[in-house]
């Protein structure tokens, strides 16, 4: 395949205008009016942006235990027509992912049903119970590397840090779900503004810094890589930054939907903008923005949380924690931050490709000569419309449900295989 | 103007809150009437919803709705089964097909009402869920102060006691900011929320609070069953901090200052039993105006149910 004319992006700076030549699924070259061998397939990409396919470090699939939300075959198509190939699974399933035999039993589920490569992270502890620790060995031998109790923090210090003592030797990192349940609300909200007229016990963002904090310092003391899942709020940001300039094993993400909304948003109780941890305040969305610009947040993850409409239904308190995002994310930050010109291309690619592969100890896939083809085309000309149809999700709770945004990823091709091609709008 | 569902303050506009104020004064002369009744609601039907227990709510709504001639159904509801399982759209559906005109709602859960009135055509009416709103509890209050104070711009009002858990707090001050009433709120540190309310003054200590020179002084009722947590010491702490005793009430007397309270007392705790018989205490007159406030609440909404008939049709 030849893809003749688009603006080539990466992580080093503007997009650079140029031709892919593609053969047998391998990158052959890249530059200026190509020339492709008889009977190559040509791609005309004349205004349109050819950028690495994105990878998203934190999706919950919710297979096993809760396939009427989400599945891995719905949630790997959902992955692919948002223009992303590769995910890491969260393990709060049910049962949730804490042993070998669980991890076989995705992965093997993965191979048969999905389209992109699958990653699974496994729980710290037993049940993601916070006491006994989970089958580490077991599944570090089936190639996790990501340790999380995701949707919960582990509550008791010295358990976690057991865990790390243990698990670092073994080359495996931490991902922090943080959050001090005392502190925190019956359900997620923002303590502040917003709480007090809905009249629900909000969580306040020192909840979130308090555990975020510790879990930095105890992966500090004992050598651990921690990584801090979606940050929420100005002193969370600051929190990683001063520990980053300390030389702590750290990293961290930032969802879309904490940069774009806010507690404002939730209306009169739209359950669409409950997620854990919740919307804070338009001075969260700022701060959490310029800590993605100046690399605080390494990378950008979705918590792609499906739940189905009737659970979404209820009364806000009553209401699962969690919106999708994968369909949604490259589409959303194109609308908010590309095309309003306050990032650029490069900080995406960047940020919600090349780095999470970093993080899962993968190769990032940049376009360039002698890569396996990974990579999307992507429209900045055209427009999505996130109906019900659009979405290859089992569920739709997202803000942007009938929204029509800015953007469009219009192929996603991975090796020879075209996993999405859609009509040029 | 009329709206299909009454559901909180916030959404109100200063037009629609005098609407409903000129409204009730109406219904309020009718009960000294020897017959109390007004046939405007015959035919309609009128269901109670109650997940939580409140004698007094209850039978105020109850006989509003029947003095408007409405046929009054009580559901009765296991006082939790929203949350056992059973979803909103369940429990509208069985709504549904009683075909009720009105739902009049109670529920712990802050949101349950609002979630309910986006799927049914029928009126619904919150009679208080959980923290977030009371609105015909503000009604009726807004009403007794103005019958003591016919021009309430630039009255004082104190809200005194657990103003973090209260939708009595919540709906009644923010009725008052839109009559242009200056409210405080008072209580424990740990139970006024620092960040959240607007234009509201927050007090912490009683003395100071009534050197702000408030015109009534509305009391909440400490519920203990609500608190997670322990938010102050003990009840008898709570008393001698932020209850109305002797001494203050003497001070309040002084002053001429006005008593109110949403009812039940908790007698030694909000306040000492001699404020029971106080001259300027505006409690009887709150129980017999909330009749008042939420005839005219029904009288003013528009229930969806006909133009499902008319699609039938």
């Amino acid at each position: 395949m030849l893809i003749k004319g688009g603006e080539i992006a990466s992580e080093q700076g503007a997009p650079v205008r140029g031709d892919v030549l593609i053969e047998k699924g391998v990158i052959t070259e890249v530059g200026e009016s190509l020339k492709a061998p008889k009977g190559t397939e040509e791609v005309d990409a004349t205004g349109k942006v050819v950028a690495p396919a994105m990878f998203d470090a934190h999706v919950h699939f919710r297979e096993p235990g809760q396939e009427y939300k989400e599945d891995i075959v719905h949630g790997t198509e959902a992955a692919i027509n948002g223009g992303v190939t590769g995910v890491v699974m969260m393990p709060n399933t049910s049962p949730a992912i804490d042993s070998a035999a669980v991890v076989r039993t995705v992965l093997e589920k993965a191979r048969e049903v999905s389209r992109i490569p699958v990653y699974t992270s496994g729980c710290i502890t037993k049940g993601r119970g916070g006491e006994e620790l989970a089958g580490i060995d077991g599944m570090r031998n089936l190639g996790v590397v990501m340790l999380t109790d995701d949707g919960d923090p582990v509550a008791n210090p010295a358990v976690l840090r057991n865990a790390m003592e243990y698990a670092t030797p073994f080359g495996m990192f931490f991902a922090s779900h943080c959050e001090v349940a005392e502190l925190s609300g019956p359900r997620a909200l923002n303590e502040g503004k917003v709480s007090y007229q809905l009249g629900i016990k909000g969580t306040p963002a020192c909840s979130e810094e308090i555990c975020m904090d510790r879990d930095i310092r105890l992966a500090h003391a004992t050598g651990a890589r921690v990584h801090i899942q979606h940050v929420s709020s100005a002193i969370g940001m600051e929190t990683i930054r001063w520990w980053k300039e300390r030389g702590a094993r750290v990293t961290a993400e930032v969802s879309p939907h904490h940069l774009i909304f806010n507690e404002e948003d939730i209306g009169e109780y739209n359950t669409h903008y409950k997620m854990n941890p919740p919307l804070r305040t338009s001075e969260d969305n700022a701060a959490l923005l310029e800590g993605l610009k100046e690399g605080v947040f390494d990378l950008i993850a979705t918590d792609h949380a499906p739940h189905s409409e009737f659970e979404k239904a209820q009364d806000f308190v009553s209401a699962p924690n969690g919106i999708t995002g994968l369909e949604t994310a490259l589409v959303s930050l194109h609308d908010r931050f590309i095309a309003t010109g306050l990032v650029g291309w490069d900080l995406v690619v960047k940020r919600y490709s090349a780095e999470p592969r970093r993080m899962m100890g993968l190769e990032p896939v940049p376009i360039e000569e002698g890569r396996t083809a990974d990579l999307i085309i992507f429209d900045p000309s055209g427009e999505t419309t996130f109906s019900r149809d659009f979405m290859k999700s089992r569920s739709v709770n997202t803000p942007f449900l009938n929204q029509t945004l800015r953007g469009r990823v219009e192929m996603v091709l991975r090796g020879d295989e075209v996993l999405l091609q859609r009509e040029a709008s | 103007m009329a709206r299909k569902d009454f559901l909180d303050i916030a959404s109100l506009s200063r037009e629609e809150v005098d609407l409903l104020l000129d409204q009730a004064t109406p219904f309020k002369e009718l009960f000294t009437r020897s017959v109390k009744k007004v046939p405007t609601l015959k035919g309609k039907s009128v269901l109670m919803l109650f997940y939580e227990p409140s004698t007094r709510t209850l039978s105020s709504f109850e006989v509003a709705a029947k003095r408007l001639s409405a046929d009054v159904i009580e559901l009765d509801v296991p006082h939790s089964s929203v949350t056992k399982g059973e979803t909103v759209k369940d429990t509208v559906d069985t709504l549904q097909a009683m075909r009720a005109d009105y739902i009049v709602v109670r529920h712990k859960m802050s949101g349950l009402p609002q979630a309910i009135a986006r799927q049914t055509r029928a009126s619904v009416i919150n009679a208080g869920d959980g923290s977030h709103a009371h609105p015909t509890q503000a009604l009726l209050d807004a009403f007794t102060l103005k019958e003591v104070f016919p021009e309430l711009s630039g009255r004082k009002v104190l809200i005194a006691g657990d103003i973090l858990h209260s939708r009595v707090a919540r709906s009644t001050s923010s009725l008052l900011l839109k009559l242009g009433v200056e409210v405080g709120f008072l209580g424990p540190g740990s139970l006024v929320p620092r960040s959240g309310p607007e234009g509201i003054t927050r007090f912490t200590d009683f003395d100071e609070a009534l050197r702000w020179g408030p015109d009534a002084v509305y009391l909440l009722r400490v519920q203990m069953e609500r608190q997670e947590a322990q938010y102050f010491p003990s009840v008898h702490e709570y008393h001698q901090v932020y209850g109305v005793t002797q001494d203050r009430f003497a001070r309040i007397q002084g002053e001429g200052t006005y008593i109110m309270h949403p009812g039940p007392v908790n007698r030694g705790v909000e306040l000492c039993h001699e404020v029971m018989d106080y001259e300027r205490s505006l409690i009887n007159q709150q129980v017999e105006n909330g009749i008042a406030a939420r005839m005219a609440v029904l009288y003013w909404l528009k229930p969806q149910t006909d133009s499902e008939e008319a699609e039938r049709e």
